[in-house]
């Protein structure tokens, strides 16, 4: 196989930079974008060569790092998420075409954008330790130059910046430890070498790595309890930016987890894979609860995202289980599921990020309690965030559907197979899961409803524009793949199945049939997307005719008259009389109060003549997240006070610092004697 | 040169080096601080110059001549500028008084013969037996730069540890190549120059030398 594909995407890739840097404002991002897409194309054309064949593609140099080297070895799984990267790469700079006015068309942002996506297209090739983990903290430093971009107008993109920089780091240190732990085991630091020689480590070594690879990756797929970066970077990214790194970026941390849990250490105990569900189903509930409660159109997908890589989560943790307890076949099934969950968020995850992107631009705000009535003002926008939206919520005939369709049957039918552990974790699974959806879709609605339907909120939602060409394509891009992908999916099912072949020991060569019929090897299942799709359109045709034709009858008789919907007796219909995002996430609120720990203010003042009668009542409620404030500020606040206490040592005073040399000088010497 | 006469004499003159450090302990006045300096770097010297003339090495007599030169006539003359220009030249109120800084040099030479033994035992020379002296002359120059506060008495301390490593590499290595101790030399007399301007600028600014003053500058 030849790795020319390789090669042409880190040139291309470092040109990009390379343009973005150096050229004038005015080409700068033209270029970068014509750069970036020679990147993605090569790296989307070479996986593809390697889905298709099965054969790895190999790269190795001495030249390009000092003393390790490069060892590049892209294989069908990490092909998978190499398209999953290149698709969304190339959508997001079309989109960055469009957006680069708004403040992401400096050099820094120029240039860190191509080594953003050229770093995400070659973590998925590295085949050793050294070349994964330059490659990683690259696409974590490229990311957080990003995230920092607006940090001259935005004081929270600083902070927003710290958290990331710091979680980013935190997990790179676990990944760190766990692969060189594994290298030097090894005695060699390529994945494949690591490969044959995990199975004689000692448990004790296995599970610490495994474990450090979970947290560290974890934090990276936004995997609750690691996940309080990204309701703060999401948002405060430029869109382009947030879309790649919720479309593309966090799947490299399931891709991590895959990796070192099923590549390298080769599978482990059941206690590995239920810690993997159980972190799935936190993070799909957790996420999915906020989601529906946000008024941030941006954070309300950045916790969509960390729901979604809980699902897939849990859909890495059947399939560990099964593998483990012997059923290889559901085993593979559930991984397919896990990858097209996968390869689906980065669909209508980046397509709903690049429309909020427009919605910002055009109206100033992602508050959606001051937005409103855009399906009008921006009808593409409005329907690429429907399409999106319909999605996630896993609607049929869209792309969700099929994927949590596929988890569902594997979770379904591992039930009555195997042991007490699977048989306690599938059933929370499966509730989890289902619940997961309902909060998901109330989330939506939510969004669509209040965001782009009913009348507009603010002055910038009145008067908002439909945004430029080349975002609205870069969105609707992503969309379409929505909707292939809900239709006919069997377009990526058998490069997913190979790659779950590939990781799976024992999996069979054919673990689902997908012609027009999705059928899985071993179970009930059938599911024939296309001819669903064909049906819902059937149906949906026939109630539009029907209506027309009732309409035509009706209008025989009574004339159709347009008039002001009942306002409880007022005269006035205002903007204000709509339910808001607050108001509509307020039952649920209610419901999960327990968890959310909300912060309600109300303040009632009364007039001074009568306490019968009010003036004004001010009502102000805001949901933190309980996990950053009740163990990430506690720790925060233990460093502060070891930083306050270490300050003390230093007073300024040169003697007391000497002193301290001396001290230290004559202890080592008085020890030694 | 006779045996008993080459061990007497380097006796003598690596003794003078720890002798004039205690002495920049003792002394006050900074003028003294600065002879004793001076004294010191020509006793290195000679310990250097004792040395080539035993083991009849030509380059470690030019080193000699170089440290005599560098340690016992220009950084002492500099810093004797330094000196001259301030008119309260006294290290008033040392941080540790000079009774105890002197138990201190005491202690610290002890702690530098224990921690000494174990490299002594493995040069069975005469020099070899001299090292801890140089290495408690370095301990006092620390110990003299954290209790000290004149910016001057600092500067002495640093030169005094400098010392005290240059007599502990005479006294171990027999000989340090020229081109070493050229670069030392250099590094030292740079440091000093760089302290001097230093001292100036603190002089003209602030009218003291001394260190504590300057404790506002830190926030």
């Amino acid at each position: 196989m030849s790795n020319l594909s390789l090669v042409i995407t880190a040139i291309a890739g470092l040109s990009a930079a390379i343009a973005g840097c150096a050229l004038p404002a005015k080409t700068r991002v033209q270029a970068a974008v014509a750069f970036t897409w020679g990147a993605c194309i090569a790296a989307l054309v070479g996986a593809l060569a390697v889905l298709h064949t099965g054969h790895a593609m190999v790269l190795n140099s001495s030249r390009i790092l000092p003393l390790t080297g490069v060892t590049m070895v892209l294989d069908p799984l990490g092909a998978v998420f190499v398209v999953i990267t290149a698709v969304v790469a190339i959508a997001s700079t079309l989109y960055w075409l469009g957006y680069a006015s708004h403040g992401l068309s400096t050099r820094t942002a120029s240039a860190a954008l191509p080594i953003f996506v050229t770093s995400m297209l070659l973590v998925p090739a590295a085949g050793s330790v050294a070349t994964f983990l330059w490659l990683w903290e690259l696409m974590a430093l490229s990311s957080l130059l990003l995230v920092l971009v607006d940090q001259r107008r935005r004081e929270e993109t600083r902070s927003a910046a710290q958290w990331y920089a710091v979680m980013t780091h935190a997990g790179a240190s676990a990944i760190l430890f766990a692969l060189v732990m594994l290298s030097a085991h090894a005695g060699n630091q390529t994945f494949a070498a690591i490969r044959i020689h995990a199975v004689h480590l000692p448990a004790a070594v296995r599970n610490t790595a495994f474990l450090l690879a979970l947290v560290g990756f974890g934090s990276k797929a936004g995997a609750v309890p690691l996940h309080v970066w990204l309701p703060k970077a999401h948002p405060e990214a430029p869109s382009p930016a947030s879309a790649l790194m919720s479309g593309a970026m966090v799947n490299l941390g399931i891709y991590g987890i895959v990796l070192v849990g099923d590549r390298l250490l080769g599978g482990g105990p059941a206690w590995w894979w239920l810690t993997v569900t159980a972190v799935g189903v936190v993070s799909a509930l957790f996420g999915a609860l906020h989601a529906a409660t946000s008024t941030d159109l941006k954070r309300l997908l950045a916790y969509s995202t960390a729901d979604n890589m809980g699902l897939v989560l849990i859909g890495i943790g059947a399939s560990g289980l099964f593998a483990t307890t012997g059923h290889p076949a559901i085993a593979a099934i559930a991984m397919v599921s896990a990858l097209l969950l996968t390869v689906n968020h980065a669909a209508f995850k980046g397509s709903l990020f690049l429309s909020a992107g427009s919605v910002q631009v055009a109206t100033g705000s992602r508050d959606l309690d001051r937005l409103g009535g855009l399906m009008r003002r921006m009808p593409i926008t409005g329907v690429v965030f429907l399409v999106g939206g319909l999605a996630i919520a896993a609607l049929p005939p869209l792309n969700g559907f099929v994927g949590e369709w596929l988890l569902f049957q594997s979770l379904l039918h591992g039930l009555p197979t195997s042991s007490t552990a699977v048989a306690i974790a599938v059933p929370v699974g499966v509730a989890a899961l289902a619940l997961t959806g309902g909060l998901t879709a109330a989330a939506f609605v939510k969004a669509i409803g209040v965001g782009f339907l009913g009348r507009p909120r603010s002055e910038g939602a009145a008067t908002a524009h439909e945004v430029p060409r080349t975002m609205q394509l870069g969105a609707a891009l992503l969309a379409g793949a929505c909707v292939v992908l809900g239709v006919v999916p069997m377009i990526v099912l058998p490069a997913l199945e190979r790659a779950a072949a590939e990781v799976v020991p024992g999996a069979p060569a054919h673990s689902l049939r997908a012609s027009v019929e999705l059928r899985l090897a071993g179970l009930q299942g059938v599911l024939a997307p296309a001819l669903l799709a064909a049906g819902l359109a059937l149906a949906f045709v026939a109630v539009i005719a029907m209506r027309r034709l009732a309409q035509r009858r009706s209008h025989l008789r009574v004339a159709l008259r347009r008039v002001e919907p009942w306002g409880c007796g007022r005269e006035l219909q205002t903007a204000r009389m709509q339910y808001t995002a607050t108001s509509f996430a307020e039952p649920l609120q209610q419901v999960f109060d327990d968890v959310l720990r909300p912060d309600r203010d109300l303040d009632v003042s009364h007039l001074a003549e009568s306490r019968y009668y009010t003036e004004k009542i001010a009502y102000r409620t805001s949901i933190g997240d309980v996990i950053e404030h009740n163990v990430y500020r506690p720790m925060i606040g233990a460093v502060n006070v070891w930083g306050q206490w270490a300050r003390g040592l230093q007073n300024g005073s040169v003697h007391r610092y000497l002193a301290y040399g001396l001290v230290v000088l004559v202890v080592v010497l008085a020890v030694i004697v | 040169m006779s045996g008993s006469a080459y061990a007497s004499s380097l006796e003598i003159a690596s003794g003078v080096v720890l002798v004039c450090a205690v002495v920049t302990l003792w002394r006050r006045s900074l003028s003294a601080i600065v002879k004793a300096l001076a004294v010191q770097g020509v006793a290195l010297g000679v310990v250097a110059l004792i040395l080539g003339v035993g083991k009849h090495d030509g380059v470690l007599i030019a080193v000699a001549c170089l440290v005599i030169a560098a340690k016992g006539v220009v950084i002492p003359a500099l810093l004797g500028r330094v000196v001259a220009g301030d008119p309260a030249s006294r290290e008033a109120a040392p941080i540790v008084n000079v009774p105890a800084s002197l138990v201190g040099a005491g202690a610290l030479t002890f702690l530098a013969y224990g921690a000494t033994g174990s490299v002594v035992a493995l040069i069975p020379t005469t020099a070899g037996r001299l090292i801890p002296l140089g290495f408690a002359t370095m301990l006092i120059g620390y110990f003299a730069m954290a209790v000290r506060r004149k910016a001057v008495s600092q500067i002495v301390g640093l030169l005094l540890v400098d010392n005290g490593i240059a007599l502990v590499a005479f006294l171990a290595t027999a000989g340090v190549p020229l081109l070493v101790e050229l670069g030392a030399s250099l590094d030292v007399l740079l440091a000093v120059v760089v302290l001097r301007v230093l001292a100036a600028q603190m002089w003209s600014k602030f009218g003291v030398l001394d260190l504590d003053e300057m404790r506002e500058l830190h926030d």
